[in-house]
């Protein structure tokens, strides 16, 4: 009897993973929205505003008034986590969604026109594939000044080359594809070609790795901020509540702790979910299983 | 074949055993005489170790350099390169016995021409003050000089005594011309230098012939700790973890907000130095909204010294209400002048001031918020009390907009004028620091205030020049430093105990510390374990 009610537990839980790519991609789908979720309506779900300093209740443990503790001004931690979030998801998709449009336009241009233009912008995009995209991203942030937008930017360049590369490619794959060549005898023009029909087959592959990237953005956003590069004191984000709780890590655990894995799950949740997601919207795959 | 691989085997293990049985001494030998010290964080940054032109004094320049008096913690004055003066009843002429004997690290050997030498090499530096008031130097005989003043300068023994008057040698001095301090430097001191990065470490080497200890040391002779790497670590909770694991013999200035962790550490030893220096939040009087007088005294009067104190820092030093450390006589002033939070006073002085609170609580004028730049360097402890300032600021309706600087770049940003408040810390034990950070002369840096204020000018210079006796400049610079806490150009906020962390495994460290701070004469003294 238990057997068999496992049985069918973990059947209906399969079949409402199906859609989601699996019960791990599931699982870690409804992660992701959670933490949206959060992240969309902090100001309603946090107990606390994350700036109230409280000088009397410094590195408290967690408590029933304070379910994460209190960092190293009193202020409560689960708060900060809170509008954390919003932070470190919104500069990661945002970063994101700038590299990959800046990518795709510049990889789209270098893929069809090709020639001197095509060699003379890859040269320069690849120069950026020389550094480590951390120490990119540091040396930007040092230009342009500490802060969120300059993190944005930052991040956005750091990324910037795997997506124009990416989109070149399928771009000049697809080309010289009869389809195309079609179009162009029927009279298109470049935009109709690039917008119409080179683009729409080129950019599957450009949102997967947007998706997957996004998951490195966040990790990144937290290293800036680790590093005091990132948003600026009191604004909490995942990385700047770790570096500013790391000399309290022996009396106060939880403001390091906490942070960290936040920042650990939401890479988890976007990357497993991201691929559960490119497994199930694979086109091949669907073939063969049919 | 089984059995010669076997034996070869055997044979390879036993030589290596051997091997390892052999070097164990000589490594633990070697590992003893060494030792791995941090850096106050207020030492780290410097660019140079020319004493004469650094602004920043650090404990590099302290063995290197012998000066030709010592300062010991009870302000007494002791002989060291200088074996006895004398000044003449007018303050006009200072005769100086020097020691004789003394040697540099290159071999030159020190005497009275090195400080005729020397003294005019001031001139026109950051450094000039410390020997402004002298004329010039005669050369008695080979060992003994003597300062005509231009005027009597009761300071003039504190100021031979600082870490700036460390004596270079004339010939590496004048072979080096600009790159020395950077690539060269060479003293009478206790260890030379072997090689120094800014903001990462110096490695100084026993001066072999050292034997001209101050009697602030009762080890006269060389240094017990033959090799000592000076590490600037900027992160103060990587210094505790650098001592706990190991990584580190000694953290010279532990920040009282990590003390208790510190304690708690089975192998390590804390121990109390005199107090030496002051937080403070410095007011641009050039940039708005801080031109008016009253905004200024606003944004002093919401700091709260006492909260900072208690809460922060646990009780651990004392809440500073005036710009000197509370040991000086100089801080004594008429209560009246202390700088002391008040809430109510600031809020009104904003309003009448015509800043009025918006509805997110921040005041407007015109239509411009008041935020600011609120500016710090990235150590932890500047960070920390710079985001406890921040809220404070806050509570009157003052957005500080926090930004943070490398410890090596602050100071040239300070110079670009682009600043309103700043959170800094100096260490000093003398009135005359209120010169250094206000003199309409050193505007940017080390003047952070941009303070320009003809009646302060000519108390600063009343102060600084124009007292025959100790009695006298003390009088001075009270009144200096009465007029400077009136106008609000700085917020003192933060006066901190200063303790010593260190393996007392590792080391052995000299019972009492003699000197104002933890130094070359304690440093002799200082054993590494067998």
């Amino acid at each position: 009897m238990s057997l068999s009610l496992k049985t069918q537990g973990a059947a209906t839980l399969r079949l409402l993973g199906k859609p989601f790519g699996g019960i791990g991609g599931a699982i870690c789908g409804a992660g992701l929205g959670l933490f949206i979720f959060v992240a969309l309506f902090a100001p309603l779900l946090a107990p606390y505003a994350y700036d109230a300093q409280d000088l009397a209740r410094i590195g408290l443990p967690p408590s029933a008034e304070n379910w994460f503790g209190t960092d190293e001004f009193g202020r409560d931690v689960l708060s900060r986590v809170i509008y954390g979030a919003r932070i470190s998801l919104s500069v990661g998709l945002t970063a994101v969604a700038l590299s990959a449009s800046a990518g795709i336009l510049i990889g789209a241009l270098c893929g069809y026109f090709g020639g001197r233009f095509d060699r003379i912008t890859m040269a320069a995009i690849d120069l950026t594939w020389c550094f480590p995209e951390i120490l990119l991203a540091l040396v930007l942030v040092a230009i342009l000044g500490p802060g969120l937008n300059s993190t944005v930017i930052a991040i956005a360049v750091a990324y910037l080359a795997q997506f124009t590369r990416l989109t070149r490619t399928q771009v000049r794959a697809l080309k010289g594809e009869t389809f195309v060549e079609v179009s162009r005898c029927l009279g298109a023009g470049h935009a109709h070609i690039l917008l119409r029909h080179l683009l729409p087959n080129a950019l599957a592959p450009v949102i997967v790795v947007a998706m997957l990237t996004t998951g490195d953005a966040i990790l990144l956003e937290a290293t800036l901020g680790f590093f005091g590069m990132g948003a600026q004191p009191p604004t909490p984000s995942w990385g700047a509540m770790m570096s500013s709780g790391s000399a309290q890590l022996f009396n106060a655990p939880w403001v390091v702790i906490i942070p960290g894995l936040f920042v650990a799950l939401s890479v988890i949740f976007i990357n497993v979910y991201g691929d559960a997601i490119l497994a199930a919207l694979d086109v091949k795959n669907r073939i063969r299983r049919a | 074949m089984t059995h010669s691989t076997s034996r070869l085997k055997l044979a390879l293990l036993s030589a290596t055993l051997a091997c390892g049985v052999a070097l164990a001494p000589l490594s633990a030998a070697v590992a003893a005489s060494e030792a791995v010290f941090v850096f106050p964080n207020s030492h780290n940054g410097a660019p140079t170790l020319n004493p004469v032109k650094t602004t920043l004094d650090t404990l590099a320049h302290e063995l290197i350099y012998d000066r030709l008096i010592e300062q010991d913690a009870d302000q007494t004055y002791h002989p060291h390169l200088a074996e006895s003066w004398e000044s003449s009843p007018d303050g006009m002429l200072w005769t100086f016995k020097l020691r004789q004997g003394v040697t540099f690290h290159d071999g030159e050997p020190f005497n009275a021409k090195t400080i005729a030498w020397w003294i005019p090499k001031f001139a026109g530096t950051d450094n000039d003050y410390l020997v402004a008031a002298v004329d010039k130097v005669e050369i008695v005989d080979d060992y003994t000089v003597r300062f005509v003043m231009k005027h009597p300068d009761a300071n003039l023994l504190y100021n031979l005594a600082s870490g700036f008057m460390g004596v270079p040698s004339p010939k590496a001095y004048e072979a080096a011309g600009d790159t020395y301090g950077v690539t060269v430097a060479v003293g009478t001191g206790p260890y030379k230098l072997d090689h120094f990065t800014t903001g990462v470490e110096t490695l100084l080497i026993r001066n072999e012939d050292y034997k001209w200890g101050s009697e602030l040391a009762a080890n006269r002779g060389k240094a017990h700790i033959e090799k000592l790497l000076l590490r600037e670590i900027v992160d103060e909770a990587a210094s505790y973890l650098e001592l706990k694991t190991g990584g580190v013999d000694m953290v010279v200035d532990v920040p009282n907000a990590l003390l208790s962790q510190y304690k708690s550490v089975k192998d390590v030893e804390t121990k109390a130095l005199p107090s030496y220096g002051i937080f403070y939040m410095p007011i641009n009087t050039s940039a708005e909204p801080f031109t008016d007088l009253k905004v200024r005294k606003a944004t002093a009067l919401a700091v709260n010294q006492e909260e900072i104190v208690s809460r922060l820092y646990r009780g651990v030093g004392k809440p500073a209400h005036t710009f000197l450390i509370s040991s000086l006589p100089e801080s004594k002033i008429n209560p009246q002048f202390e700088i002391r939070h008040d809430l109510r006073q600031a809020n009104q002085l904003l309003d009448e001031a015509g800043w009025k609170k918006g509805p997110n609580g921040i005041r407007e004028k015109d239509g411009k918020p008041l935020t600011v730049k609120l500016w710090t360097q990235g150590d932890t402890e500047f960070k920390r009390m710079t985001e406890v300032i921040q809220a404070q600021l806050k509570a009157i309706g003052m957005n500080g907009e926090i930004g943070v600087f490398d410890v090596s770049s602050i100071r040239d940003q300070y110079k670009k004028n682009q600043h309103q408040l700043a959170v800094r810390s100096y260490g000093w034990n003398n009135a005359d620091i209120l010169d250094w950070f206000l003199s309409a002369e050193r505007q940017g840096y080390p003047n952070v205030s941009m303070w320009k204020d003809p009646k302060g000018e000519e108390l600063r210079k009343a102060a600084l020049t124009g007292s025959k006796t100790t009695e006298e400049r003390i009088a001075n610079f009270k009144i200096y430093h009465e007029y400077v806490l009136s106008q609000y150009p700085v917020v003192p906020i933060y006066e901190p105990d200063r303790t010593l962390a260190y393996n007392k495994t590792r080391l052995t460290v000299p019972e009492k510390i003699r000197g104002p701070k933890f130094t070359a004469a304690s440093i002799i003294d200082t054993k590494v374990n067998d």
